[in-house]
This record gives structure tokens, sequence and C-alpha cells, in this order.
């Protein structure tokens, strides 16, 4: 419909019936209705529904939860009970949570040491193959993760390609239990998955300076590092701050990609203590204490995000 | 040494480590799932061993095979259906969203945009585990299985096309609408003939982001299915992978790769031709940046 | 909400400005009296809000996701057998009826626990559509039927989840008229312990739980140990070993290992003891905590591990080209002081097709389809056809194997997983969970 089009007549007719200011003060807010309900209903409603259920009872026969609504009655006692044992002597939660902490910050490390380079190369040098780098950047994105970790599994057999490929093809006879418990698969396997989601933003970000900042930059004298270390890197680090968070944050609650390559206690994260104590009976409040508490810690990280999604005028 | 240096300090070389980095991660990210996809092709039981050609685990195989084994094209079907369904309702219900949420100043708006956007942010585990809370202690109309699983899908998806119809409305501007009111237009005759065509590209842009990213989804739609009926090739995956995977899963994860390809790339030609003539087109970024 | 056109904030310009850059927002003072009216706003929204979360409650609804908490449960054991009461409001169904064409029936077991030929044969003979769903752990099974959110017409637990689901309601006694063929089980299955006059089940397969490993990777005789347990803590075999993903079949193996022989014990003692055992064990083999080693082993992921009867049985079904089924061990004690148990099938009060259950339960007992199942799945069904000294002879089970079959005597001499008291059960959970936090 172009945009020169004139209004029909009983559009006109409509003018006179109200002033349109008074009519679009109406419409804004009739129009953000429906999402803000869904919100609050699918979004607001189910966390406090966690809340009632951390600070409810238990059924004592069959020990599922019985929610609490209202917070008069709350009783802290399960919440107390998971922090309890987070630290000190009888602090079993304590290790995975740390190792929730450092898997997911080595593999965001690692993500951001790949995807970086690959992001700035894309944007400043592919010049006509741009458009297909691109497309094979954004190809992993469109995979599913499960078929990602799938091929994965398959490679990592003992009797699998990575192994073959190690041994030389059957020169030697190799055979690493990739799948049984080691973190540096795990870790491994987490920078696998959430990289691609690290490259798009770092992309964006990196593709919107202008070229002729760096051109002054030369021309003022600096070198390649130079210009980079003093112009590029701190120009980029919104993006940077944007993209590492995109990246830890759904790594906080990931358990998938610990149970498909690993399967052992001794990788657990904090995903995987939430996955675990959901549905057994006496501990889904417990699960729910751990969902608050991967919630507040994250939190920080997501207010960051907003606030820096809003700066740039809107999360893009 | 000096040929070293001069290398270095040549500012027009080439990047060859960049360059090398670059071809080595895409290989690293892309070879695996090339693989995976040949072994859906292995005429033996093996997803290590390659034993010869063959279509059985896609139909030859009279029990295993997708088209054959009744769980594995139910999971395909499912999330088809998933992939629909929330898109149906994410789209407009997010346009609608976006526009309220952007042009009606104030804190209940902007609280409202707030709530949107750490529905974006938040690990998905703890959406999924809050809707299965939500689901299993109140009485709702909400049942596990498909009806539960849109209604999760759709509040994690929401602001994809809020966020990417926002963007578009930054650049638009309000001029249009405030000349096509000037000349008479009704203010939802505005946004109906004015903005909304304006917006396609980003509208449609979203539509595509949304259904691909639904088929794939995992998190939500296993905390929130049912009985096997409700479960979809990422849960059957999942399962399979961790009991006893047949190539039979390579090639359902295949069909889902050619599924979402061709969602793509249908969307980037209607993408482009939904744009034609704006000037700065670049296709397939603006695309992925979401217009 | 309509916003008051006098409120202040509402002339405030959004944060977004046209060019990207924030408007830096100062915060709007509020004055008394719209703070006086939200707060009477919140006052009056607050409360019903929650009166209306606790009428949604699904805790107050009865019906087969089982409302009311009964007053507490028996515990069935071979020296407590008990007979479960038929209740006025769960009635087996009216005998003489035919399961409706085209219905649905819905299956809730473990994965690969059901031979797929003999479901086709019942869809069918009975024109009836099966549908499987699994679970994991029988723990989360019964959660999900519990939240009455999932219908399910048969469910496939063990005993030790009978009284809860009596209790509540969420099984249906059975109308014996429609299952004749439970007179092809062992005599014992008629009355027994765990289910008097089995009114509510009938018994799936019988099963030991020992462990499995590779005789051609492992050259140490396992089976010929003092205590072949042992081996699962040897770090030699770090990397390589496994235990099954059941909290009480997992611990109650490492209870044997040390010498406790009531598997479910109630003794502080005696949990500390395990509780120690189990974190000694992720120190000193990492183990995977899985239910997947009927694939696993056969495929060399797995040496060695923790496993049931029926799924070394099953193994040899997934050994690659070219590997012999006698590279698979199996140990369990010889005179059967182990852990021996049986599966069940019960019908599920929630389920939509009772009629076609009881004929699919009746279809799962006749001789030949069991056996059918059997060559399928590992399990073994206490049938009287079967004879257990001539499994081996019939080629269900490979000689190395022998000692994967079922004797019945064992089921005297032998251990039972039985269910536990809330308190004990909650002791048992919280040290599975410390496990597998693998802090």
């Amino acid at each position: 419909m172009s945009l020169d089009a004139p209004p029909e007549p009983d559009e006109r007719q409509d003018i006179a019936a109200a002033p349109p200011a008074a009519r679009t003060r109406v419409l804004w807010p009739v129009l953000a209705f429906p999402g803000t309900l869904w919100l609050v209903l699918l979004f607001l409603v189910p966390l406090y529904v966690v809340l009632a259920i951390v600070f409810g009872q238990i059924d004592p026969i069959f020990r599922s939860p019985v929610p609490v609504w209202n917070p008069v009655h709350w009783n802290t006692v399960q919440f107390q009970d998971v922090f309890s044992h987070i630290i000190g002597s009888d602090g079993f939660f304590g290790p995975a949570l740390l190792r929730t902490a450092v898997y997911v910050l080595s593999a965001s490390a690692l993500c951001l040491v790949i995807a970086y380079p690959v992001a700035y190369y894309t944007a400043r040098y592919a010049g006509r193959r741009r458009g297909l780098l691109l497309t094979l950047l954004i190809a992993p994105f469109w995979i599913s993760y499960m078929m990602r970790m799938l091929a994965w599994v398959n490679l990592l057999q003992n009797d699998g390609l990575v192994n073959r490929a190690l041994g030389l093809g059957g020169l030697f006879n190799v055979q690493v239990d990739w799948l049984n418990g080691r973190g540096l698969v795990v870790v491994l396997g987490l920078v696998y998955g959430y990289v691609p989601y690290m490259i798009l933003p770092l992309y964006a970000g990196l593709d919107r300076f202008q070229p002729h900042v760096l051109e002054a930059a030369r021309d003022l004298g600096a070198g390649r590092f130079d210009t980079f270390r003093r112009v590029t890197l701190p120009l980029s680090i919104p993006a940077i701050v944007a993209a590492v968070l995109l990246t830890c944050l759904p790594m906080l609650g990931d358990y998938f990609t610990n149970d498909l390559l690993s399967a052992s206690p001794s990788t657990s994260m904090v995903g995987n203590l939430i996955n675990n104590s959901v549905l057994t009976p006496g501990q889904t409040g417990q699960a729910g204490a751990f969902v608050l508490l991967v919630l507040v810690v994250s939190l920080v990280p997501m207010i960051i995000y907003v606030r820096s999604a809003r700066s740039e005028g809107v999360a893009s | 040494m000096s040929a070293l240096t001069g290398w270095w300090s040549d500012p027009f070389r080439k990047p060859r480590v960049l360059q090398t980095l670059t071809v080595g991660y895409l290989l690293w990210s892309l070879l695996p799932v090339v693989i995976a996809v040949v072994f859906s092709f292995n005429a033996g039981r093996s997803r290590t061993v390659w034993q010869g050609f063959s279509f059985r685990w896609y139909w030859g195989d009279p029990e295993r095979s997708v088209w054959h084994n009744d769980s594995l094209h139910t999971a395909l079907t499912h999330t088809l259906v998933l992939g629909v369904l929330t898109t149906a309702v994410t789209i407009p219900l997010g346009v609608a969203f976006a526009l309220g949420v952007d042009r009606w100043h104030g804190r209940l708006p902007s609280g409202a945009n707030l709530l949107m956007l750490l529905s974006f942010v938040i690990p998905e585990t703890l959406l999924a585990v809050a809707l299965l809370f939500l689901v299993t202690q109140l009485t709702t109309p909400l049942q596990l299985g498909t009806s539960a699983q849109v209604a999760g899908l759709v509040t994690f998806q929401l602001s994809y096309p809020v966020v990417i119809v926002r963007a578009r409305l930054v650049t638009i501007g309000k001029q249009y609408e405030e000349a096509a009111v000037d000349l008479g237009a009704s203010p939802l005759g505005a946004v109906r003939r004015v903005l909304l065509p304006l917006l396609a590209p980003a509208i449609f842009a979203s539509t595509v982001l949304v259904f691909a990213d639904v088929i794939d989804d995992f998190v939500i739609v296993r905390y929130l299915s049912g009985d096997s009926s409700s479960e979809p090739t990422s849960v059957k995956i999942y399962n399979t992978a961790r009991a006893a995977p047949s190539p039979a899963l390579n090639a359902l994860a295949s069909l889902m790769l050619l599924a979402s390809f061709l969602a793509v790339a249908l969307g980037l030609l209607a993408y482009r031709w939904l744009r034609r003539g704006e000037r700065g087109e670049r296709g397939i970024e603006s695309f992925a940046a979401g217009g | 909400m309509p916003h008051s056109p006098d409120d202040p904030s509402d002339r405030q310009p959004e944060s977004v400005g046209s060019e990207g850059e924030p408007a830096r927002r100062r915060p709007v003072p509020i004055d008394r009296r719209s703070f006086m009216r939200r707060a009477a706003l919140g006052a009056i929204a607050g409360p019903a809000l929650l009166d209306f979360l606790a009428a949604c409650s699904s805790n107050n609804v009865a019906g087969p996701s089982g409302g009311s908490t009964p007053a507490g449960f028996q515990i069935a054991s071979p020296d407590n057998p008990v007979t479960w009461p038929i209740y006025k409001d769960n009635k087996p169904i009216k005998s003489g009826l035919k399961p409706q064409a085209g219905s649905t029936l819905r299956l809730y077991n473990y994965d690969d626990y059901i031979g797929p030929k003999v479901v086709k044969e019942f869809e069918k003979k009975y024109d009836v559509k099966v549908t499987v769903s699994t679970f994991n752990d029988t723990d989360e099974a019964l959660t999900k039927i519990r939240s009455g959110k999932v219908l399910y017409d048969i469910y496939f637990p063990s005993y030790d989840q009978i009284a809860k689901m009596v209790t509540a309601k969420l099984i249906r006694p059975l109308n014996h008229s429609y299952i004749p063929h439970q007179s092809n089980l062992w005599a014992e299955f008629s009355n027994p312990w765990y289910d008097g006059e089995w009114r509510y089940t009938v018994p799936y397969t019988v099963y030991t739980t020992g462990v499995g490993w590779r005789s051609d990777k492992i050259p140490a005789d396992i089976g010929g140990m003092a205590n072949p347990y042992d081996s699962l803590w040897d770090p030699t075999h770090k990397g390589r070993v496994a235990v099954i993903d059941d909290w009480h079949t997992a611990m109650a193996m490492v209870a044997l290992r040390a010498g406790i022989t009531d598997i479910n014990t109630q003794k502080a003692k005696d949990l500390t003891v395990i509780k120690n055992q189990m974190l000694d064990l992720n120190a000193k083999t990492n183990p995977k905590v899985t239910i997947t080693m009927y694939n696993d082993l056969p495929a060399g992921q797995l040496w060695l591990a923790q496993m049931w009867s029926g799924d070394i049985v099953n193994a040899q079904y997934y050994l690659p080209k070219g590997t012999k089924p006698d590279v698979l061990a199996y140990w369990f004690p010889e005179d059967g002081k182990g852990e021996v148990d049986n599966d069940l099938m019960v019908i599920l009060s929630g389920g939509q097709n009772p009629v076609a259950a009881h004929y699919f339960l009746n279809h799962m007992l006749d001789t030949k389809n069991a056996l059918d199942n059997f060559g399928y799945i590992g399990y073994q069904p206490p049938q009287n056809a079967l004879d257990p000294a001539k499994v081996v002879a019939d080629g269900y089970v490979p000689k190395n194997l022998e000692s994967a079959v079922v004797r019945r005597e064992w089921f005297t001499a032998g251990y039972r997983l039985l269910e536990l008291p809330p308190a004990a059960d909650a002791a048992w959970h919280a040290i599975w969970q410390q496990f597998k936090a693998g802090g």
C-alpha cells in the first residue's frame, strides 16, 4: 500500500467524531495490552509459583510440593536447607556451583577468543565473500543444538572418527574415552554449542563503526596493533559485553550438554542440580531454590544487558 | 627478520592469521554436522563406521526408518505443528506489543518493556521450570503437551518480534503516520495502512526467526511435554542419543536441518522481495540482524 | 489499566531517543496522594490475587491427581504381606466389555523396554493404536502421573511405589475376568506379598541386579573376586565404569558391598556408611550414572557396570558387527543373596482406555507374546512355560551369560527394594542428591 493513498471517506468521518490525539492515546495501550497480559500471566505468575513452592510445604506422604500462596505463611526450611549445603562442612552443592562458574566463565572466554577474530575478519576483510561467509557463520544458528551435540557424541565414541584420526587411521590404537566424565569435553561442548550466539552480536557491533575512524588512526601514525588496541577494541566493548552476556546466561541453565557428553556426577553443573531434583519427590522445592539462586545471580548481568540494550536504542 | 617486520608494519598486508582462524572455525563448526548428515545415509547400523550408501534410515528399513517408525515421524510433525502454532500466536502479539509500548509513554509501558527484555535474557531452564510448576500446580486451561508447550514457547519468543519491530520503528520515525493522520486517517487506519506496510520486512524477518528458533527448541518443550505424541525432534534426539541411537536419528536430524534451511531460504528470498528498491540493501546481513 | 492523564510520569519522554542517545531520566518524585492510591490498590489487589491463585491450585481439586492426603500408608514386604483394599470410589471396570476400535492406548515405560512386535500385534488384533511414552526413572514418572496432567493407561513400575499409588487411587483394581492368561505365571504371583490376590498388579518381568563387564577388555575375573562389587571402586577402571541411574538400585548395591544386607535400612549408621562409600566411588572411578549400559557396554564405551540381568542379555543385540556375544560377562551371587526384583504392569486410573488396558495386560501374559517380548528386551517373564534351566538351551541367553538367568528360588533368598517410609525415603534421596552433585 503506498503512502500517498488518500484517506478513505469513512475515515474522514471518524475524525469528526473525536480529536485524533485522544483516540491515539487509547490505541497504544489497547495494542500493548494483550502482550503485557501474556507476560504477566506466563512470566511473572510462574516466577511467583516458584516462590510459593520454595517457601511452601511438602506433602508428608508423597513428599510432593504443596505451594503456599500467601507470603505471610511462607516457611524458609527448604530454602535454608539448600543454603546450608552450599558452604561449610556439609556443603556438597558448593563444588557443583563452583564448577558451574568455572565452566561457564572458561567456556565464555574461549567463545570470545574464537568469536572475536572471526567476527572481526568478517566485518573488516571479507570483501566480496562477505555474504557467503555470513551465511556459513549463521548456519549453525539454524542447526538444532541437539543435532550438533549428537554429531559430537558420534565423533567422540571410543571407535569414533576422532580417536581414529588421532590414531592416524589405524596406525595406533587410540582409545581415549572422551565421553566418560571429562570436564574439558563438557567445556568444549559448551563452546561449540554457544559460540554462534556470540559471533552474530560481535559482528553486528564491529560492522557498525565507520572505516574512516580506523583510517584516521592509521593516518595519525598508529600501527595495526595500536589501531586495534586503542581504537577498535575500546569501540567494540559494548558489543563484547552484550555478546558475552548472551552466551553466559543460557549456559547457566544448561544441563543437557553435560548429560550428553559426560553423564558423570563429577561434571554436574547447577542446571543438572535443577534438572535432577525437579521431579524427585521432596526435592522440588530445592529445585525451585536453585532456580531462584541462578535467577538472582543472573539478574545483575541481565540488567546490565537490558541497560546496554536501551542505550543502543533497542536490543538487536 | 627485516622481511618479517616489514610485513608486520605493512598496513595493507593480507590478514592471513585471521583468515586461517576463520576458515578453521568454519570447518570446526560445520564439519561435524556434515559428517552426521553423511552417516544418515549409512547402510549399516553403525554411526562411526561407513558401510555403504543407502536410504535405509529414511524409508528403506521397515521398522526403524524415519518413514516407518511412528515415533520418529510423530516427532517430526509435532515439531512443525509447534513451529506454526507458536509463530502464529507470537507474531501478532509481539507486533502489537511493540507498537503499543513504543508509542505509549509512561511507567506502565516501560515496565512492560522491561518485563519483555527480561524474558529475552532469562536462562531458558529457569523459565521452563517455572512454567512446569505453573502448569502442574495450578488449574489452568494448559495441559502438559501441545497447549503448555505453545504457551511457554510464545513467552520465550515474544521478545524477538518486539525487539526487531522496535528497531525498525526507530528508523522509520513518526513522520509517516503523523502525515497520514494529518491527511485524515484514523490512528488505527494509519497503523494499518502506513506503519504495517513499512514494518513488513521486520515482521517477516521475525516470523522466520521465531519459526526457526521454535523448531530447534529443547528445554521448554521437554519440560512441558506430555506423552510421546508431544515430544518433538529435539527431545527425541536427546532421549535416544542417551540410550541406543541408530543412524535413523541422524536421518531425523538431517530432515530437521532441511526444514530449517528451507524456512530460512524462503524467508530470505521473500525478505529481499519485500525490501526491493530500498537503499543500502545488504541481503543476508540485515536479515540476520533482523531488518 | 488506563493511566490517569494527570500523572506527571505520563509526560516523561521514553528513554529511547531517535538518535539512539539515551535520554537520561530523572526519577519522578511520587506525590503522596498517588502513593496512597497505589498502596491502597496494592492492598486490595494483592490478597485478591492470592485468593485467586489458591482457588486455582490443583491440590484442592479432587480427582485422579489425588487431592486429599491419606493419613499414612502401609509398607508391604515379604515378611509383611499386604492385601490392598478396594475403595468405593475406585472399583474395577465391569466385565464383558470390548476395547473401542480406533481408540488409543497410552503406555508409560522405560525406553527399549517393550518389544515393538508384540505391540504391533495387539494394535492389529484389537484395532487400537498404542503409543509408548518413556521416562528415565520411576520417581520422575510418579511425579508426572500424580500431577494429573498426563493421562497414560498403563505404567510399568516396580513394587516400591505400590502403596502410594493404591492409597492415592492412582491405579485401578483389576477385573480378573479379562486376564485369564494370569494362570501362565509362576504360582507365587497369584498371591504376591506386595499385592495379595493380585488385586492391582500383574508381574511383567523378573530380574537380578549384578555386575556386567567386557571380558575382552578386563582380564581379571571379576566374578571370581571375593567381593565382586569392589571392582566398581577399582581405580584401574576409572572412566569406564557406570552405575544405574536409580537411587535405590545403586545405593542398595553400595550397601551390599559394605555388608549391609538390609537394603532398606533406616539406621543412620548404615546410611552414613553408604554415603561415604558413594562419595568414595565418585573419587575412585568417576562413574557415569545412566541406564544405558545395554548400549554402552557392547559399544565399548563402558567396560564395567552395575547392571540389570535383562540389560546384559539385551546387550548381545547391540554388539557391533563382528563382535561375538562371548565378550559379555555378568556376575550375580550364586546363592541369590543380591538384589532380586520384579516389575509390574498397572492400569492407571487417570487413563482413558481401561478396557483396552485390561486386554493389553492379558496380551502380554500370553506365553507366546511374553517369550517374543523376552527375545526383544532381554528381561525374563515369570512364565511357567519358560524353564530357567532351558533358557540357554533355547537360545534366549548365550552360554556365557547363564548367570543372568533368574532362578525361581532366588525370590526367597534375595533382597528386595521396598518402599520406604517418607522420612527414610528423604534420607536416602538426600545421599543420592549429594552423590549426583559430584561434591
